[in-house]
């Protein structure tokens, strides 16, 4: 799926949250967004799947604005915070009616489901739990398989590792690189973690205040060119 | 060690930070000042009734002195008082667990919290009542001793009633369903007692209290005992509560029971079956719950069998809207609000607006048929008469009530708190236009009814006719309010999520 952004501006206030002129993700892309906290990244995504509104522009899924064309819904996996799950459901409960979104019977969630079952906290105990009752990162497991099984044409995963156990970030990583070798899915995926980023995704947009610094592909030098970018900005805001 | 007077101080500034803060963050100013006009009124009524008890008793028992009349329904009263504080009330518990880590003693947690537990409108209101009505019929006619017996007693039932609240929610904690098995065998036998004219808790109480206006202490030491029972033991439940990692544990398992919906009903019946368990796991839409089946069984009971008291056709015009429709009046109001918390989930995934709606109004109008099938006995056993208008607001409730309300719930906007308690006066999700909305959604019927009162079954038909038009018009209603969630989409998730549009 194609995303655009076109002259995108979204201000709190007097200050400028995002200011973006144009920005585009291709289709089979996976672009990592990375910046500091209030970048402008959460913007960025929430503003992406129409949770917020922009104040300027607008952003367009395979050409279509999605504030008046909702298809792209049904194309669309994410997972921003536990705000996206329902929290007084149980694992199975929650990803059967996921499933259910997709038009996917019980049968058929359970199959796509099988690859993420080591991903997935699956203990007799964990299927009895309500979801508000898991831990962050039991949760964060969850929403994130919610927003991959049914292998969408676009996913939208803010901070995926953040909060995972170090096998977990592993399996994870391994889940999206598979998941990104399909030429049909566009992928979007915010993170702090400049290691995992760089290793998975193969373009990298940096935000700051709100505007985009750097987008560029990612190579061998892309993790040290980023290491001495935040240590330049760390040194520049505390100056 | 923080010395006790300093701990307390603390303690208590605290917890009064926390309350106004709270309220502060969960209503607008509007609704706090409607709220705190609702306490008055309320407070005011049941200093009215308690000062002028001789009027009201007039029309209710002629010629039995208040006195008596009060002290028959007494153990009644705090019976009822007690089931009600049990669906509403929480224990303090919760409010004990942040303070663990600090240097603070435990047992003075405990008292401090078990204390101000008593700082309940459950414990505070009964008083509006019973101090003027112990002024003006018992200081004045009994003896001094007496009547110190008297008020004495009153508090203690309240301060026994609190505690053994505390000590039953205590023990029960995991076995609810127990204690309503309970509750149900405790109102049927009182409903035995007054249906077969036994009048036993009647016959109890008048003795009891009747014993202590003579300034007989014996009943006063019971109630003393009893009511000092239920302090040391619901503290030494609540201690142990603090100890124990079961407790803890067992809290985070809650009954996950379920059931499944066929595939055929795909994202529709998932959308239903959430609906439901979203009632059925969360503190106060459950309490909506509640409240809807204890008035169209217990409560309507009462009303019902008033006989011509409640004469008239307005009286039973609201008898009729709420015994089928109390539910989709209650809980259907603060719908979309009760979402506020997973909103986001349901509007990036392929939720159409109208199926959300679509599954909404099943459950809204599924609850009509429900509560009209169970309040249905009652209007043929107690006012036969009253068969056709129950039947009547049935057809009315599931075209009418049910699109009304979602008009209301579809401009909701606030998030509302689904783990707190459905408590009285606990507005969270309400907004000037809940108030304003009862006009239009409950007057018109009765007003509609009070009009036609001397033809009541063209006033009938008619009623039952517009619900049924408004029920065949279901798919537009869909439509209009799917439209409406779709403009109002980024200003309804800017007030449940609290992220500036």
């Amino acid at each position: 799926m194609q995303v655009e952004l076109e002259t995108i501006v979204k201000t709190y206030g007097t200050k400028k949250a995002l200011d973006i002129p144009s920005w585009v993700l291709k289709n089979g892309e996976v672009v990592g967004l990375v910046g500091s906290n209030g970048a402008g990244k959460t913007t960025f995504l929430r503003i992406l799947l129409d949770l917020l509104r922009a104040d300027r522009g607008k952003v367009l899924l395979n050409g279509k604005d999605i504030r008046y064309d909702s298809r792209w819904r049904a194309r669309t996996g994410a997972f921003l915070d536990r705000s996206f799950l329902i929290e007084y459901l149980t694992i199975p409960e929650y990803l059967e009616f996921v499933g259910a979104t997709f038009g996917f019977s019980r049968k058929q969630t359970a199959e796509r489901l099988e690859p993420f079952t080591a991903f997935l906290p699956m203990a007799q105990l964990d299927r009895r739990r309500l979801l508000r009752d898991l831990s962050t990162g039991n949760a964060k497991k969850v929403g994130i398989v919610a927003a991959l099984f049914a292998q969408p044409a676009l996913v939208v995963l803010d901070e995926p590792f953040a909060n995972l156990d170090p096998p977990s970030q592993i399996r994870l990583k391994h889940i999206l690189a598979d998941m990104a070798a399909d030429p049909g899915r566009s992928m979007i995926i915010s993170s702090h973690d400049l290691g995992h980023i760089t290793e998975v995704c193969g373009r990298i947009t940096l935000l700051h205040s709100g505007a985009i610094k750097q987008d560029l592909a990612t190579s061998q030098d892309t993790l040290s060119a980023l290491n001495a970018w935040f240590t330049n900005e760390g040194i520049a805001s505390a100056t | 060690m923080v010395a006790a007077v300093s701990t307390y101080r603390l303690l208590a500034r605290n917890q009064i930070r926390i309350s106004l803060r709270g309220m502060k963050a969960r209503q607008g100013r509007l609704v706090r000042v409607l709220i705190g006009a609702a306490l008055v009124y309320a407070a005011f009524v049941l200093v009215t009734l308690g000062y002028f008890f001789d009027r009201f008793s007039l029309t209710l028992l002629p010629g039995v002195p208040p006195v008596e009349i009060v002290n028959q329904s007494l153990v009644a009263t705090f019976i009822t008082l007690f089931f009600l504080r049990f669906m509403l009330q929480k224990t303090p518990r919760m409010k004990v667990v942040p303070y663990l880590h600090l240097p603070i003693r435990r047992y003075r947690l405990v008292a401090f919290f078990q204390t101000a537990s008593l700082l309940s409108i459950h414990n505070i209101y009964p008083l509006f009542f019973f101090i003027p009505f112990w002024l003006r019929f018992v200081v004045a006619e009994e003896t001094a001793q007496g009547e110190w017996y008297w008020i004495g007693a009153v508090v203690l039932l309240i301060v026994g009633s609190h505690f053994t609240n505390l000590l039953v929610r205590g023990i029960l904690k995991q076995r609810v369903g127990l204690f309503y098995l309970l509750m149900s065998f405790f109102i049927g036998i009182a409903y035995v007692d007054e249906v077969a004219g036994i009048g036993m808790q009647q016959l109890l109480s008048g003795f009891m209290f009747a014993d202590m206006l003579s300034g007989k202490a014996t009943s006063l030491v019971l109630l003393l005992a009893y009511s000092y029972f239920m302090i040391v033991a619901s503290t030494f439940i609540l201690a142990k509560s603090l100890d124990d990692p079961d407790a803890e544990h067992g809290e985070k398992l809650p009954d996950t029971r379920s059931f499944q919906v066929p595939d055929e009903w795909g994202l529709l019946g998932h959308l239903v079956r959430s609906e439901l368990l979203l009632m059925w796991r969360n503190r106060r839409p459950r309490h909506n719950l509640y409240l809807s089946v204890f008035f169209s069984t217990v409560y309507l009971i009462l009303m019902l069998g008033s006989g011509d008291f409640f004469g008239g056709t307005a009286f039973p015009a609201l008898l009729g809207l709420l015994a089928s429709g109390g539910f989709v009046l209650n809980y259907g109001q603060l719908m979309f609000g009760w979402d506020a918390a997973h909103y986001q989930a349901l509007v990036t995934r392929n939720v159409p607006f109208r199926t959300m709606v679509r599954a909404k109004l099943i459950v809204l109008r599924t609850s009509c048929l429900l509560l009209f099938l169970l309040s249905l006995p009652l209007f043929i056993g107690l006012r036969p008469d009253l068969v056709a208008l129950h039947t009547a607001f049935l057809f009315y409730n599931v075209g009418m009530t049910s699109i009304l309300v979602m008009e209301l719930a579809t401009r909701n906007r606030q998030r509302v708190d689904v783990g707190r308690d459905g408590g009285f006066f606990n507005f969270e999700g309400f907004s000037a236009r809940h108030w304003l909305w009862f006009i239009p959604t409950a007057l018109p019927p009765v007003l509609f009814l009070q009009a036609l009162h001397d033809t009541p079954d063209t006033g009938l038909t008619l009623l039952a006719t517009v619900g049924l038009v408004s029920l065949i018009f279901t798919e537009p209603w869909t439509r209009y309010f799917a439209r409406g969630l779709r403009i109002r989409k980024y200003t309804m998730l800017e007030g449940f999520t609290g992220h500036a549009g």
